[in-house]
């Protein structure tokens, strides 16, 4: 290709032949890095009877694709996958490396980045080139912005959640090249994925949801978090939470929102008994009206949202779903 | 005999991590006032171990690398029931990204010689990567399973966990000796107990630091890092500045209703 | 020079016995608000966590520990519910002069289930003309044959309706000054748990009363020498009864200061937190000196109980002060709380009515003095 840099990849996922969007919104990114670059954007996409998929990823910015595309890659299988990414790496050395931080991404990351012995940084904001076109990997931390560089060892490898990036248009007027790869056999087969089962998830998904309720460490127990949960479905918004509500058990890691969760957009947030804390903020993006309730009114949180209200969650919250509920059913009979 | 290595990490406590600052200089974080405490995650892990040393003949060996005052990290894992314990310590291993960090701790493992499942918590509350599990495997060769959120079958040298996945599981079938990385829901960790921490006066923590592990300056710590930070930056803030609604709670609870209207939630 | 600080041992038994209270006793303080009844769950989850085991033996079924692990254990517990540190404080008291002045069976006998709290134990001393002064007792034994037959009742006594092993001390009928000390359990006939007290605070703790009528006593039940009970009292009871006391009182202390803070830092007036003002930070600061002095207290007695030093004087001050400064503490932390301090719902109000019990348990405060004074003028 004649650049001074090799390509900037990205390892695509697709589930049930359902191309993963953090994929395409990395695909996004890669392309503006790579065009600073001059360079090329590579994806890897393995699964199988996924050529339309490709073509997506192609429509999105990619140059090339390098397809995997048999049954036994129909599911992730960490030795298979993790043999294949190594084997093109050192075949075709790349760059970068962005990889999406969904489960399949978090564990095939580091196997790749050990095996590689390269640098990987996990569940980075942004990407930006620095002045020696070595890729800033930022991420929040502890009130600041850090960025991390892997100066010397390549590729440069990071991971990114979804909906950190946007989605970029599609355009199928693009062009670009699919290498079809060969399949590795005769690994060692000492981990199999057998299954994989997954549910639908309850109440509204948060990635979409105009309205948020999250609730964080105020809620204080299961009791206060259900008075948080019933408070969500009485103005029918997804349920949000921050690490010390998942970490005490009131509700699941799905639910999480921030930097090592998922990244939301709402239109109105509502933050119940949670401090604000960098690494769950970083994850709600562009709303339009934040609101936050917590008993402590030097809290962080109410430096960064429009409306706040200082009271005990636990109390207040209650109180707050009778007063919505009177106001519903004035409507219903109005 | 099952030979269970866990891997366990001293940080900050989590509960006044909002205390911790970056250091505009060395770039690296700030800990002192802090108490460190054991990774919570790494309960989970301890835990785990111990349910299989109650059900099959085992013994654990706790593993964790960080300042001397780590030791006492290990000393409650001791005291919670692990068999005997090791620290890597040594000024050479500071400043450590997980690549360096899972490098030390697989040596750490080949040291201790016997090994036929390490589990991990599968991220710390500091530093919270998700990497140094995998790359642990990696190392040392082996096959690694994250995210375990259950162990199904674990009689015999090929086991079936859970790993969770968004909504749901994947069922992995997984041959010994392998990495398990594991999540809070797989266990709730027992407490200390007054009889465990008796028992552990016996038991041993062996120290061991570059020499020790015969590994080359270069390859462990800060000079053993791939990535390292570069800049820090002042965020540009989400700033807004918060109209306060007050009263009583009632009248707090009707302007709170009516600002709702006003959005367009109600 | 005196080393101030705990072994990092000792450290560990501390957040083992916080752990247990957050996690194990926490849940139920509404319960046992609520009804003032003990709650089956604590004093199961105690006996699992081996709290009762602390001082017994190990060649018993005991830990084999001292009494500043003791104290650690029933401070802890204590700063999360008063009722559930005074029962435990307690069944070290009917544990204690088995373990002091009892015949290798008894110890055998009882001590393993004790130990594990299978059993559970108290002590029976006050009554209604002497509690402070344990020489103004009535109850009386009369010795027959192998048997001693006991006659009498006892009051305000902590876990008289779920002992199932009862230290008592009884006076000889024909010989005013003669004591003796026996244990009682529930496989002798002629004794029962009568009337139940509804305290004001520490509710979750049993208080009641006891009856003998005839209660045949083996005379093998004996702790001690023939007569001379009234030094098992002052030996095994005395001590421990303080000592735990002062465990109770600093939890008590620590809680105060705690929520205190919490609060002051959380309630905003004239567009600050309280914590600003100096009338709030002097109470602060007393809540903190109070706790200082009391553990230095506290501790240096039990650390001269662990030597085997006499110990009683230095649990006398110990007592005295930690006891009154629980409800000075209690007092404050209320006052800080404003309005809120009297609300059910904020654990201070609670604070309050528990230290109004911890106050003349295990004797009052002008005993303390009186006992103080003696050595003084000694």
């Amino acid at each position: 290709m004649g650049t001074d840099h090799s390509a900037v990849w990205v390892i695509a996922e697709q589930i049930d032949c359902h191309l993963q969007s953090v994929s395409l919104q990395l695909i996004g990114r890669a392309r503006k890095l790579a065009d600073q670059l001059g360079t090329s954007v590579e994806a890897i996409l393995l699964g199988d009877k996924i050529e339309e998929q490709a073509r997506q990823l192609i429509a999105a910015g990619a140059d090339r694709i390098y397809l995997g595309d048999a049954p036994e890659l129909a599911v992730y299988q960490p030795e298979l996958y993790t043999e294949i990414v190594v084997k093109l790496a050192r075949a075709h050395p790349p760059e970068i490396i962005l990889i999406g931080s969904t489960d399949m991404g978090r564990e095939l990351a580091p196997l790749v980045a050990a095996r590689l012995q390269t640098g990987l940084t996990a569940h980075c904001i942004d990407f930006v080139l620095d002045k020696e076109m070595i890729l800033e990997q930022r991420i929040p931390a502890y009130g600041g912005l850090l960025s991390i560089i892997c100066p010397e060892k390549r590729p440069q490898m990071a991971t990114a959640a979804k909906g950190v990036f946007p989605t970029p248009e599609p355009d199928d007027s693009r062009t670009g090249e699919t290498m079809m790869i060969d399949i590795p056999t005769h690994l060692p087969g000492r981990i199999k994925t057998l299954e994989i089962i997954r549910e639908e998830p309850e109440g509204v998904p948060l990635e979409t949801a105009a309205t948020i309720v999250a609730g964080g460490a105020g809620a204080g127990d299961n009791e206060g978090w259900k008075e948080i949960s019933e408070l969500a479905a009485t103005l029918n918004a997804a349920l949000g939470s921050t690490r010390p509500a998942v970490d005490e058990g009131w509700t699941e890691l799905e639910t999480m929102i921030g930097q090592s969760g998922k990244m939301v957009s709402p239109e109105v947030y509502i933050g119940v008994g949670l401090s604000g804390e960098q690494q769950h903020m970083v994850g709600v993006v562009g709303a339009r009206v934040m609101i936050a309730i917590n008993n402590d009114a030097k809290s962080p949180i109410f430096e960064q949202v429009d409306y706040g209200v200082v009271d005990d969650c636990r109390e207040f919250i209650p109180q707050l779903i009778k007063k919505i509920k009177a106001y519903q059913e004035k409507q219903v009979t109005c | 005999m099952l030979n269970i290595v866990v891997c366990v990490k001293a940080v900050p406590d989590p509960k006044e991590a909002c205390n911790i600052k970056i250091d505009p200089n060395t770039k690296t974080l700030l800990r002192c006032d802090v108490p460190m405490v054991l990774n919570p995650l790494d309960k989970n892990a301890m835990e785990a171990a111990l349910q299989l040393k109650a059900k099959f003949e085992a013994r654990i060996s706790v593993l964790s690398m960080g300042p001397p005052e780590a030791g006492n990290i290990v000393k409650e894992c001791l005291a919670l029931g692990a068999d005997q314990g090791f620290l890597l310590t040594d000024p050479a291993f500071g400043g450590a990204d997980a690549y360096a960090t899972a490098f030390t701790l697989a040596k750490g493992i080949e040291k201790i010689g016997s090994y036929d499942v390490i589990f991990c918590g599968m991220a710390s509350s500091d530093g919270s990567t998700e990497w140094v599990g995998p790359e642990i495997a990696t190392f040392l060769d082996l096959p690694v399973v994250t995210l375990v959120k259950e162990i199904v079958d674990c009689d015999g040298a090929s086991w079936k966990v859970k790993a969770s996945v968004e909504n749901g599981y994947r069922l992995m079938q997984v041959e010994l000796p392998a990495v398990l990385t594991v999540t809070r829901e797989l266990n709730t960790p027992r407490t200390l107990s007054f009889s465990g921490i008796i028992k552990a006066r016996k038991k041993e923590i062996e120290q061991w630091g570059v020499d020790e592990l015969g590994v080359a300056r270069e390859t462990v710590g800060l000079k053993g890092s791939p990535t390292i930070v570069s800049e820090l930056h002042a965020q540009e803030e989400n700033k807004r500045q918060a109209e306060m609604i007050s009263g009583t709670r009632d009248e707090k609870a009707d302007l709170l209703v009516q600002k709702l209207v006003d959005a367009g939630v109600l | 020079m005196i080393d101030f600080t705990f072994t990092e041992e000792q450290e560990m038994f501390r957040k083992a016995a916080r752990e247990f209270a957050e996690t194990q006793v926490a849940p139920h303080i509404d319960e046992m608000e609520k009804t003032g009844e003990v709650s089956d769950a604590v004093v199961k989850a105690l006996g699992e966590a081996e709290m009762m085991a602390i001082t017994i033996p190990e060649e018993y079924g005991g830990l084999g520990l001292g009494y500043t692990e003791r104290l650690i254990a029933v401070e802890e517990i204590s700063r999360v519910s008063v009722a559930t540190g005074m029962m435990l404080q307690v069944f070290a008291l009917g544990i204690e002069p088995i373990v002091k002045f009892g015949s290798e069976e008894l110890k055998k006998k009882y001590l393993p289930g004790l130990a594990k709290g299978e059993k559970l134990s108290t002590t029976a001393v006050t009554e209604a003309t002497g509690g402070s002064d344990p020489t103004g007792i009535r109850s009386a034994y009369k010795k027959e044959g192998d048997n001693f037959i006991l006659n009498g009742r006892k009051c305000f006594i902590t876990n008289s309706h779920i002992a199932d092993t009862i230290t008592v001390l009884a006076k000889d009928e024909e010989n005013p000054k003669a004591f003796c000390a026996f244990v009682l359990d529930k496989d002798m006939a002629g004794w029962k748990a009568t009337h139940k007290e509804h305290k004001v605070g520490m509710r979750g703790c049993n208080t009641g009363e006891l009856a003998f009528e005839n209660c045949e006593i083996p005379a093998t039940q004996l702790l001690g020498e023939e007569g001379k009970g009234l030094r098992v009292t002052m030996a095994a009871i005395g001590d421990v009864g303080r000592g735990g006391m002062v465990g109770v009182a600093l939890g008590l202390q620590a809680a105060c200061l705690e929520e205190s803070i919490k609060f002051a830092n959380e309630r905003i007036l004239y567009g600050k937190p309280i914590a600003a003002l100096q009338t709030i930070q002097n109470k602060l600061a007393d809540l903190k000196i109070d706790l200082e002095a009391g553990r230095l207290l506290g501790y240096r007695a039990a650390a001269m109980q662990d030597k085997g030093q006499r110990s009683s004087n230095e649990f006398a001050v110990a007592k005295y002060y930690t006891t009154e400064a629980c409800q000075r503490a209690a007092k404050m932390a209320v006052d800080i709380h404003g309005g809120y301090g009297c609300m059910e719902e904020y654990a201070v109000s609670r604070y309050l009515r528990d230290s109004y019990v911890v106050g003349p348990s295990a004797g009052t405060s002008d005993i303390m003095k009186v006992i103080i004074g003696r050595w003084v003028l000694s």
